[in-house]
């Protein structure tokens, strides 16, 4: 009995501990400014009115436009107007703080397109590593030719590569061939998978040399097994890779920062939590983390959404 | 439907020799078993045929062409798994579809979404559903079709794998152990589908097993292989009532065969010191076995060849086995008798045993058959 108190104890603290970041950076994605410099507003914050000071300064009237609303004012002076204007634009900028804080994320950044930025470069990435790993793993789990166990040994060799430790050379061999700043250069550099091909050979070192034996009676080639048999049995492998590779490349701020230098065309989702990086005028915590929600809801979703096809899998049960 | 020939075929793993030459034509619609003890190489051979695997030397050849070196998707045999190594992402329709699928659509065709759609495919896949059908029928597994192989039971699973064999016409079916996941019952049931199956389809089978009662029930000729070698390809009779090796003799027949020394000097076979006869032509003197089936041997109480204690008795029901140690010896024989005679079979009861010489097979002291010593006269019993 005691010994599962400590046990749940142990197991509380370690929830409270992983989700602690999410907690701060859903509740700072609903409070206004002030209420994030003064640590106070619970959860949700008061959700009270603010004004939108950047909003408002935009809309100060210059000499110009002061004068085209001069009609509509008669017998007020230049000031008295501008005062009228600006109480004007005080009431429209106004807004709650969640609809202040979600607004800009997508207003001031253009997130919408690093989302989808970030939706074409993870997808291809994995398609084309799904490409390489299969054959790849099917190769080296179940052919037998000459060298097989050294070009295995090469990839667990290459799984104890750093990425950082090349990313020099990378980004120099894609500047050379002129492909910086494009979604190749962010593609092009993953597709070869070792952990994949690893992963891959692993789970289809299960799979009964039978399937395959019979698969060959059946007249399939090599290929069509690849993508016929191993491919539909690999599901719930495939599966635990799809998470690996997209949350990594997803979340990766590294890479993109490196080889997207100009356009932001080309950003991805973690590089828009930059816009907000405040400079001399201090950083915008609410929109930022509000960026930062937007960004990890659609792996969250997709997690929960894999999860029962995660555990449940397709199992070789049909084989024994 | 073709005849298979196999010459001097060997395989090697390593330094470790599977097959060390074997020889074996197999006809038109001819029913062979492989059988032998596990590692005796018999899997090995039918990967062979199959074209999974390469064989060191020799050569493979179907309906006279020869197909050493082809790939087993254009062989045109069918196979059956002993895992059965159905699909399991697949329906059982689906399953038993796939090699009409991968033979008669073209790769476009054979594609997700648009293949359907493709000229011809139309035709083509209706006359695959038909074939699946019938085969489905004839295996009366028609209602299972959409399910998964997760969802099948073990003699289902079977069913939907020969299913998936016999849905085209090949060259000749490949049996790798078929019924060794099934339980005892289901075995003897599939048994004689199976061979009712060859019957019906008049098809080539070869057939793996361990089992010699399988090979023994449905087979026109049982090659028994041991040590990487065929010892004897024969009619299932012939193999038991005249192995020419005492390995095919001790393996074939349960309970095994007993094996008792002989001696032959001055043209008489003497067993134990008791002469049991003269033999008709001159053979080399000295020690021989004799290989005698428990039915060959007799409960006797007149002139016993030889005596010894019940040590252990198996009552069937309609037959009873007894072994019998020896008086003399240390050896065991097994008895074969009927129920009647159980009484005599007490554990522990002394009984004679009598044997009929021409019933008993002689081979020499390294396992060959000794087919030219015949007995000419029986019933000689001398005191020696």
């Amino acid at each position: 009995m005691t010994r599962d108190i400590w046990k749940h104890l142990i197991l509380v603290i370690g929830a409270i501990i992983v989700l602690a970041p999410f907690y701060m950076m859903l509740s700072y994605s609903f409070k206004s400014p002030g209420e994030i410099d003064r640590g106070v507003g619970g959860f949700f914050g008061a959700q009270e009115m603010m004004v939108d000071p950047r909003c408002v300064k935009l809309r100060d009237p210059n000499r110009d436009e002061i004068a085209a609303a001069a009609p509509q004012y008669p017998g007020k002076s230049d000031s008295e107007i501008r005062a009228v204007i600006m109480a004007q634009a005080e009431i429209d900028c106004s807004m709650r703080p969640v609809v202040f804080n979600y607004s800009k994320a997508f207003i001031e950044a253009p997130l919408l397109r690093y989302l989808l930025n970030g939706v074409i470069v993870t997808v291809s990435i994995f398609f084309v590593q799904v490409l390489v790993a299969l054959p790849a793993a099917y190769a080296l789990a179940k052919l037998k030719f000459w060298g097989r166990e050294a070009v295995f040994g090469l990839v667990l060799f290459c799984l104890l590569i750093p990425v950082h430790a090349i990313a020099l050379p990378l980004y120099i061999m894609l500047a050379k061939v002129g492909l910086t700043n494009t979604y190749a250069a962010l593609v092009v550099p993953w597709t070869i998978s070792v952990f994949g091909i690893f992963l891959m050979r692993q789970f289809f070192m299960t799979v009964p040399d039978d399937l395959i034996d019979a698969a060959r009676m059946d007249g399939m080639t090599e290929f069509a097994i690849v993508w016929r048999v191993m491919l539909p049995t690999a599901i719930p492998a495939l599966l635990a890779f799809a998470i690996f590779s997209i949350v990594a490349h997803w979340n990766d701020y590294f890479w993109p920062r490196i080889v997207v230098t100009g356009s932001r065309e080309l950003f991805t989702p973690p590089l828009g939590l930059r816009e907000f990086k405040g400079d001399a005028d201090g950083s915008f915590f609410g929109p930022m983390m509000a960026t930062a929600t937007i960004i990890v809801t659609p792996l969250i979703v997709a997690f929960l959404v894999a999860q029962r096809r995660f555990i449940e899998g397709i199992t070789l049960s049909g084989m024994k | 439907m073709a005849g298979l020939s196999i010459s001097s075929v060997t395989k090697r793993f390593g330094d470790t020799e599977v097959l060390k030459g074997v020889t074996l034509d197999v006809a038109d619609a001819e029913f062979v078993s492989l059988v032998g003890p596990s590692g005796c190489g018999k899997s090995t051979l039918l990967r062979i045929i199959a074209g999974l695997e390469d064989p060191t030397s020799g050569d493979i050849a179907i309906d006279g062409k020869g197909v050493t070196g082809m790939r087993a998707a254009d062989r045109n045999l069918s196979m059956v798994f002993q895992s059965y190594a159905l699909y399991p992402h697949l329906t059982v329709a689906e399953n038993i579809a796939v090699p009409l699928r991968m033979r008669s659509l073209t790769t476009t065709q054979r594609l997700p979404l648009i293949g359907p759609f493709l000229p011809g495919a139309k035709d083509q896949r209706a006359e695959i559903a038909t074939a699946v059908q019938k085969a489905a029928e004839m295996l009366e597994i028609g209602p299972l079709l959409d399910r998964k192989p997760g969802q099948l039971s073990g003699g289902q699973r079977q069913r939907v794998a020969l299913g998936r064999a016999l849905v085209r016409d090949p060259a000749a079916f490949l049996l790798d152990e078929p019924l060794s996941n099934l339980d005892a019952k289901l075995r003897v049931q599939t048994r004689a589908e199976i061979a009712q199956l060859h019957r019906r389809l008049n098809a080539t089978f070869i057939y793996v097993t361990h089992d010699q009662v399988e090979a023994m029930t449905m087979s026109d000729r049982i090659a028994v292989m041991m040590g990487g070698e065929i010892l004897q390809c024969d009619a299932p009779s012939v193999i038991y009532e005249d192995p020419s090796d005492i390995r095919v003799a001790e393996f074939i027949g349960s309970p095994k065969i007993n094996i008792l020394p002989i001696e032959l000097s001055n043209a008489e076979l003497t067993l134990f010191g008791q002469v049991l006869g003269r033999i008709t032509e001159a053979a080399q003197a000295g020690i021989y076995q004799l290989g005698l089936r428990p039915e060959a041997l007799k409960l006797t109480q007149t002139e016993p060849v030889m005596t010894g204690t019940v040590a252990h008795m198996e009552n069937l029901g309609s037959e009873v086995y007894a072994q019998i140690a020896l008086a003399d010896q240390t050896s065991r024989v097994t008895l074969r008798a009927a129920p009647a005679e159980r009484h005599k079979l007490q554990l522990g009861a002394e009984v004679g045993l009598g044997l009929d010489l021409q019933d008993g097979l002689i081979f020499d002291a390294v396992g060959k058959r000794q087919r030219r010593i015949e007995v000419a006269v029986t019933h000689v019993r001398e005191v020696a």
